[in-house]
């Protein structure tokens, strides 16, 4: 018997610890990407904000679009509830209520992520610095992973947890595809780079940030497709339409089913689950192309949150959908 | 470490470990023995373990440093409190006899009033009782009985008799420290178990939920038990998901309940309404139902009180019982015992003035400086004045409140609270404390083995509230003395 309350407080501390792991993988790929660029090229710290959806916030709060900004902003600013340090004090806060369900050891693992997080806020920390608390950050995240897969039963509170690792994942994803938005060349080099504005390195920093480029290269050596080189078609068609990589589209989405499957009154977010799966097994060149990538891109987000508003009412939300359909209340 | 030599030497006041010549009591002889032979580098080695331990098994998180101190550290102490079989079994029967009458009392004030009627208990008393619920009027919960857990406070004054202090019957806490204190102490100090026959105290929460599930309205039915917590910021959270886990029950929070159309009580599962039947409430009446009660309450439950009122969900304890956990009704439980009852109390009360009495008021007035007083609802050890400790001003300013409104205060002689040796810093020495011991009825009826002792940290304290500065200890009835 699980508490929606309860539903809901684990799937959101799943959701905070994937969004504080991937923020800090976009926030180390834009770093990595920053050095590579050629001369005359620019990238738009403010298109991060945007990436993320959280533009408008941002704009609400700083004046001006810079690398400090920007980085506080999704770091540290506890005006911004996606920031690394919100994310992981939420979560937090949803672990501490659901202690009786959750294994011993997590609470303690998520306790000391808590406290490490602390540490963005030092003043005068340099890039360096910056990225080896982020690559911390990632492993202690991947601790927690690990004991939730191998210290807790696998039962409906974790399918909850899941569920929530695996949307944000899965948008995570699309937002960290969609960093090549954000990049802009001089015109000669994108006429050198035919017909895709982002250049080859870029496509290289999206797939480290992801811990992806072994897996891809692997499997573009096998696949036999194309000349295995890196395109963004390619990228995007591996982290998109991928079966086999935890962190492709694809692969979340058939986790989700998994998860969705172990749960009663699964109907209609499995509905909307296929619904983004249909989107993904049918994409085109088309829509992987440089012209409409960002829009399809934005389009898996759209069939993500379709995905969670069915979780919500389905499982959280139940009081409301009970009183409206009049049963039992 | 010895016991009756410089190291160790009780002032003036019963020890329950050491006798006044310093030697050390029947029942606590194979733990003196054990400890003498424990220096004090070794006593450190096993207090920290025992810190670890604590840490370990999330009894008390400190780690909370951003303002929001949750869970309070509850210190615990690791000589443990020593009382032979033979003086428990008098008090457990004591306690069974008391709260028997106790629980016919609330029943009777909530129905017939008989007693009052027989000119026993008066009926202004009554009029002025803050924890008197009239929504309550009429109802008679399964068996009976009002007060299912009650957390009675035992305290030993310096001729070595038992008294009993009060009977709080409305959401005791404390009975998870009891538990996890033992096994803290198997886990730190193995060894000195073998020694003595310790009886075991872990069958509390087995009790718990065979009281918890008599009380179900549907017979027939595996019954469907929560307990309902205020949530994470209140200071005894800990306890409610303990006890959520150690009895099966599930944790909820008054959203996760709702009262439908047809007066049964809801929660709200990821597949759908599921029926409850007996709620083990962990929030204090008021916030019970903002229908019935403080209508500003966001923890409780709307409608509750109506599916109680029409049997459709059991309510421990059941609203209104805390009537009797009032320090003005506490002086008349003598009275209570022998009316319902037709005993005599195995357990004496602490001789206690009234001050709704005009002559019994003169004399608090009186003697502040050698009595304590103690307003009649509140808990926790605030609003409480010890005389013979206060300054004049406090005095005055006490006297004040007594005459403003007599009813709402009582005073008792300051007892010399029996000691225990206490690790303290660097040493052990005496420290004062009292015990708690639970008792749970329905159909029949439980009383911990022993019970929660609490213990006064600071040299010469008598107050052992948690919420004051207090601390716990493992509270052994040694069988076969």
């Amino acid at each position: 018997m699980m508490l929606s309350r309860a539903a809901e407080s684990l799937y959101w501390m799943a959701r905070y610890l994937e969004r504080a792991e991937n923020t800090a993988r976009l926030i180390n790929a834009t770093q990595q990407l920053l050095l590579d660029l050629p001369p005359g090229a620019y990238f738009g710290w403010e298109g991060l904000t945007r990436i993320v959806g959280l533009d408008r916030l941002f704009q609400q709060n700083y004046a001006t679009p810079d690398e400090a900004s920007v980085v506080e902003f999704l770091l540290t600013s506890p005006r911004n509830p996606g920031s690394i340090q919100s994310c992981v004090r939420f979560a937090r806060e949803n672990c501490r209520v659901m202690r009786d369900v959750l294994p011993r050891d997590l609470w303690e693992r998520v306790n000391s992520l808590f406290h490490a997080s602390k540490r963005y806020s030092q003043p005068g920390l340099t890039r360096k610095d910056r990225r080896q608390m982020l690559q911390e950050l990632i492993y202690d995240r991947q601790s927690v992973t690990g004991v939730l897969a191998t210290c807790m039963s696998h039962d409906v509170a974790w399918q909850f947890i899941g569920l929530g690792e695996h949307i944000e994942r899965a948008d995570m994803t699309t937002r960290i595809l969609d960093i090549q938005s954000a990049v802009l060349l001089p015109q000669q080099q994108q006429q050198q780079g035919g017909s895709d504005p982002a250049p080859a390195l870029l496509w290289v920093g999206v797939l480290n940030s992801l811990s992806a480029l072994q897996m891809y290269r692997r499997h573009a050596a096998s696949a036999g497709s194309g000349d295995g080189g890196i395109t963004g078609d390619s990228v995007l068609h591996y982290l998109i339409c991928d079966a086999h990589f935890p962190r492709s589209v694809a692969f979340c989405l058939d986790a989700l089913e998994t998860h969705l499957a172990e749960l009663p009154h699964n109907p209609d977010p499995l509905r909307a689950l296929h619904g983004a799966q249909r989107r993904t097994d049918r994409a085109t060149s088309e829509d992987l192309g440089p012209a409409q990538r960002h829009d399809f891109l934005d389009a898996i987000q759209g069939d993500l949150a379709h995905i969670h508003d069915a979780i919500a009412s389905e499982y959280f939300h139940l009081h409301q959908r009970e009183t409206a359909l009049g049963v039992a209340v | 470490m010895k016991f009756g030599s410089e190291d160790y030497q009780p002032h003036d006041v019963f020890d329950e470990l050491v006798d006044a010549e310093g030697r050390p009591r029947p029942a606590a002889r194979a733990l003196c023995d054990y400890l003498a032979t424990l220096d004090a580098g070794e006593m450190r080695l096993r207090r920290q373990a025992v810190d670890a331990a604590i840490i370990t098994m999330g009894i008390s998180f400190t780690t909370y440093n951003d303002g929001q101190n949750i869970d309070r550290a509850w210190p615990f102490d690791p000589i443990p409190r020593v009382m032979p079989e033979s003086e428990w079994r008098r008090i457990d029967a004591g306690l069974r006899q008391r709260l028997t009458a106790l629980n016919l009392f609330i029943d009777d004030l909530y129905n017939a009033q008989k007693i009052i009627k027989d000119g026993v208990f008066p009926a202004e008393l009554l009029a002025g009782s803050r924890n008197f619920r009239k929504q309550c009027r009429g109802i008679s919960p399964r068996f009976g009985v009002w007060a299912n857990i009650c957390g009675t406070d035992l305290v030993r004054d310096r001729d070595g008799t038992v008294y009993v202090l009060e009977d709080n019957l409305r959401v005791p806490s404390g009975v998870s420290y009891m538990l996890e204190n033992r096994m803290l102490m198997k886990s730190a100090f193995p060894e000195v178990f073998g020694a003595s026959r310790i009886l075991p105290v872990d069958g509390y929460t087995a009790a718990l939920y065979d009281m918890l599930a008599a009380l179900s309205p549907r017979v027939d039915e595996r019954p469907v038990i929560v307990l309902l917590t205020p949530g994470i910021f209140n200071s005894a959270y800990f306890e409610h998901s303990y006890l959520a886990q150690q009895t099966g029950a599930q944790l909820v929070q008054g959203e996760d309940l709702l009262v439908g159309s047809d007066d049964v009580v809801y929660m709200k599962t990821i597949a759908g309404l599921r029926r409850v039947d007996v709620i083990y409430r962990r929030i204090d009446d008021d916030f019970l139902d903002p229908e019935a009660f403080r209508s500003d309450s966001a923890l409780g439950v709307p409608g509750l009180m109506r599916a109680w009122a029409k049997g459709n969900v059991a309510i421990a304890n059941a609203p209104g019982a805390g009537v009797a956990d009032d320090k003005v009704v506490y002086t008349y439980v003598p009275k209570i015992i022998k009316y319902y009852l037709d005993q005599d109390p195995i357990l004496p009360n602490v001789p206690s003035y009234q001050c709704n009495d005009p002559q019994q008021r003169d004399f608090v007035l009186a003697n502040l400086d050698k009595l304590v007083v103690k307003p009649a609802n509140e808990s926790g050890g605030y609003g409480l004045l010890i005389g013979p400790r206060a300054t004049d001003s406090e005095r005055a300013a006490c006297a004040e409140h007594v005459r403003a409104d007599p009813r709402s205060w009582m005073a008792q002689p300051m007892l010399m609270l029996s000691t225990a040796p206490t690790w303290a810093g660097d040493a052990i020495a005496p420290r004062h404390l009292d015990m708690r011991p639970f008792i749970l009825q329905s159909r029949g009826m439980y009383v911990t083995t022993g019970g929660l002792t609490r213990v006064a940290m600071r040299e010469g304290s008598l107050v052992v509230n948690s919420s004051q500065g207090g601390g716990s200890k493992d509270t052994w009835i040694v069988g076969g003395a």
